[in-house]
């Protein structure tokens, strides 16, 4: 079993990561600070993961490899609807987002 | 306190530095190296309970695919105008480039040996659901990304 000690720093550090990562999606003014402070959030997730690995390791290693894939995929999704923002509105920012994006 | 938590808390504690470091810097392309370097910290925890599997992951992928995509668009659409680079500055690169060649020649063995071979041939059966369902994501988002660039009708 993981030691009390190391648990209660990796879940202090992840809490402490994702608290910053949302004070950071709030605050954000364009759309690649979102992306960042998203990418803020799965390093927390990651953080999270490392108890699981001393309960049952293989099913927490498949765990990190979806979780490291599918956010891989959100993450370059965003970026491609970034990219596809800039094309139509001339600019990034949070400003020129409809509401629910739904006129992208 | 032992030396692996002393290690843990160094480095959860710069994390969360550097995660700071994103909220507080108003230029996204140094928001973006910050992040880098969070993830670069969480990578070390992962490291110093020898999980080196997941440091591998997230270094190539995270760090090294996702991140550097990152930090390139956070380059291109930078606020302000970019500042003169002195060329200059390879020097200091050269030297670090040096020092780590050294090290890496005068610490590396003579053949490179795979240290636990079973591990390969258990990626395709215990892990091959999950390796299917990310290929099935990876073709969809590449679909989706495809439709999205040529404007079709979702």
């Amino acid at each position: 079993m993981m030691d009390v000690s190391n648990l209660a720093v990796i879940l202090i550090t992840s809490g402490a990561i994702l608290l910053v990562a949302y004070l950071t999606a709030i605050s954000a003014k364009d759309v690649i600070r979102l992306l960042i402070s998203l990418e803020l959030m799965f390093a927390a997730v990651f953080l999270a993961i490392i108890p699981l690995f001393s309960i049952n390791p293989p099913l927490a290693y498949a765990v990190a490899i979806i979780t490291a894939f599918t956010s891989s995929t959100e993450l370059l999704v965003l970026v491609t609807a970034i990219i596809l923002l800039d094309r139509r509105k001339r600019g990034i920012g949070l400003s020129k987002v409809a509401v629910g994006g739904d006129s992208l | 306190m032992n030396i692996d938590t002393l290690i843990i808390a160094a480095a959860g504690f710069f994390a969360v530095a550097s995660s700071i470091g994103v909220l507080l810097t108003k230029d996204n392309f140094y928001a973006a190296m910050y992040m880098s370097v969070t993830m670069l910290l969480v990578a070390a925890i992962y490291a110093a309970f020898n999980i080196q599997p997941v440091v591998v992951i997230i270094t190539l992928i995270f760090i090294g695919a996702v991140g550097i995509v990152t930090v390139a668009i956070a380059a291109t659409y930078r606020a302000g105008a970019s500042r003169k680079v002195s060329i200059f500055w390879i020097i200091p690169v050269i030297i670090v480039f040096a020092i780590l060649a050294l090290a890496f020649t005068s610490l590396a063995v003579d053949s490179i040996e795979v240290v636990n071979p079973d591990v390969f041939p258990a990626v395709a059966t215990e892990y091959f659901f999950v390796i299917l369902f990310l290929f099935a994501l990876v073709v969809l988002m590449m679909l989706s990304a495809i439709k999205l660039a040529r404007r079709v009708e979702l």
